[in-house]
């Protein structure tokens, strides 16, 4: 479960996050959409504790804590192209890890697990830099599974992808919502947002514009007023 | 060949240098003799040659050495700059003012608490000046300031020297030199650089997963701001430490941690205990290098050398990023 309430993120003077109340409960893929500048990244940053914030949340202040409870996939994720894929996936088991992070039997199931999930174990043994941009999200978001947060946040993880990875990424973050997770993903693309999400949350200006299912939320009203497109995808006049 | 294999041949290659530094020098000395004179059982002046020079500054050029990798491939790590290194980033200018000042004002016993004193202050005002945002950029940005504050400071107190003889010991000094370690330096800068490589062996894990970005490193419980503490403060002992016992010594922190990368396949964690024997190794082979070559009128400075050999490998890794 995640409470949010009045959560408020200032740069400096500007307020990119304002006031800002929701809820998610355990299961649900929520999609969170809203033009550029919108204050999506920041609010997961706040929502995953990386970001100074003002309000409250049902989450842990403390950052180990809180990072046993999120997974957090970061928009334009890097790793060293010279490390092999098991390894960047194994940092996902980080906060269980002691000071020597040595992996224990539970730590490497949890690795084979998310490599399953996302078809990444065939690259095991490959490093990281010989894959392509897609087989590379594919690695992070394996790094994000293998921490089995009930919370995964993904900040825009279909931009610069193909087609085909676009919808692989999202299948694999809509069956980790359906094993239980609550799924909180920032998205540009609404036709994907409609149909993989059980809720859309639409940001304008560091505020909901709109909130509720996905198939009734993106009303004509709503794309023409946040987004300045009309319902068959061509600019507002 | 697998890492704990290399951690291995490195540390067995730091220990073959040590006992040949041994054996090589201004006059070579076979095996039964340098064995006797380790034992005190030689003539007296083999003795002395064994235990207060050779022993003594081998073991001061490993200290330095080790010292300068682990600090190289710790600030690379952090940073994700392959260009970072002590001598980039401040920390060796702000020893070498401390050690400057100490020259300058005529109290010789005070090269050493001086030149880590500063060190420390420099740590400390890197880490002021990068309050707001800690991590790679924030530090690279403030070591450079401060690096160039240091540089121009000591500068000024060249251009103050009351006279040629002053000016060439403070240029000298800073040439870098293992001429005059004895056992007090082994004692001094040992178990400092081990509390430095200490605190730097320890921010491994957090390197590590700095790899993957500060946010995601953040996400995944790092403190970015802790491991930077971590870092300058061993940073600061191992740097401060070398500089007082060795003067500046260049581009061993820079070029160590690069050769040894594709080994770790950038695993910071093992890069930085491995860098520290390779930067061990490599220094005690190039001053027992120097100690076999130099005349006695002209002697060959240790940071000369370094540099000499770092800077072909510096404008190859110029050279193949662009």
């Amino acid at each position: 479960m995640i409470e949010l309430q009045n959560i408020t993120v200032r740069y400096g003077k500007k307020i990119v996050v304002d006031d800002v109340s929701a809820a998610a409960t355990p299961g649900q893929f929520i999609a969170l959409v809203g033009p550029n500048g919108s204050g999506k990244s920041s609010l997961l940053k706040a929502i995953a504790g990386l970001i100074p914030y003002e309000g409250t949340t049902s989450l842990p202040s403390d950052r180990r804590l809180r990072a046993k409870q999120i997974a957090y996939l970061a928009q334009n994720s890097t790793a060293p192209n010279e490390r092999n894929v098991e390894d960047i996936i194994a940092l996902g088991r980080t906060p269980f890890a002691g000071h020597l992070a040595k992996l224990n039997a539970e730590d490497k199931a949890a690795i084979q697990t998310a490599a399953k999930a996302c078809e990444t174990d065939g690259f095991f043994g490959l490093k990281f830099g010989s894959l392509s941009g897609g087989e590379k999200m594919r690695v992070h978001l394996s790094r994000s599974l293998a921490t089995q947060a009930p919370i995964l946040l993904a900040d825009e993880p279909t931009t610069a992808l193909d087609p085909y990875y676009q919808l692989s990424i999202l299948s694999i973050l809509r069956e980790v919502s359906t094993a239980g997770a609550i799924t909180l993903v920032a998205l540009h693309d609404l036709k994907l947002a409609e149909r993989f999400a059980d809720e859309i949350w639409v940001l304008q200006d560091g505020k909901f514009a709109a909130k509720g299912p996905a198939k009734t939320t993106l009303s004509e009203a709503v794309l023409q007023d946040v987004f300045r497109i009309t319902a068959s995808g061509d600019m507002r006049p | 060949m697998s890492i704990r294999l290399w951690f291995i041949f490195l540390a067995a290659t730091c220990i073959a240098a040590l006992t040949l530094s041994l054996f090589i020098g201004s006059t070579w000395i076979d095996v039964p003799t340098v064995f006797a004179g380790l034992f005190g059982r030689a003539s007296d002046s083999v003795n002395i040659i064994i235990q207060s020079i050779r022993l003594p500054r081998a073991v001061v050029a490993a200290i330095v050495g080790a010292g300068l990798g682990a600090s190289g491939a710790a600030l690379q790590g952090f940073t994700r700059n392959p260009l970072a290194a002590p001598g980039l980033l401040g920390f060796s200018a702000c020893a070498a003012l401390g050690a400057v000042l100490a020259l300058y004002f005529n109290f010789p016993n005070f090269i050493t608490p001086s030149a880590i004193a500063f060190a420390l202050i420099g740590a400390l005002a890197m880490t002021i000046f990068s309050r707001r945002k800690p991590g790679a950029s924030g530090l690279v940005l403030a070591g450079i300031g401060i690096g160039a504050l240091a540089t121009a400071m000591t500068g000024l107190i060249m251009n103050f020297a009351p006279n040629p003889w002053a000016l060439s010991e403070l240029v000298y000094w800073l040439m870098g030199s293992l001429k005059n370690a004895d056992k007090l330096d082994v004692f001094i800068a040992g178990p400092l650089t081990i509390m430095g490589c200490t605190l730097l062996f320890l921010s491994g894990p957090a390197l590590r997963v700095l790899g993957l970005g500060e946010d995601t490193a953040h996400s995944l419980g790092i403190s970015v701001a802790q491991t930077q503490w971590l870092i300058v403060l061993g940073c600061a002992l191992c740097i401060g430490s070398g500089v007082a016992v060795a003067g500046a010594i260049g581009f061993v922190g820079l070029f160590i941690p690069h050769i040894l990368r594709f080994i770790t396949k950038a695993d910071e964690a093992w890069l930085i205990p491995l860098s520290a024997l390779g930067g061990a190794a490599f220094l005690i082979l190039v001053d027992s290098l120097i100690r076999t070559t130099s005349g006695p009128g002209t002697p060959l400075y240790l940071g000369i050398v370094t540099s000499l050999i770092g800077v072909p490998f510096f404008l190859w890794l110029a050279w193949r990023q662009s």
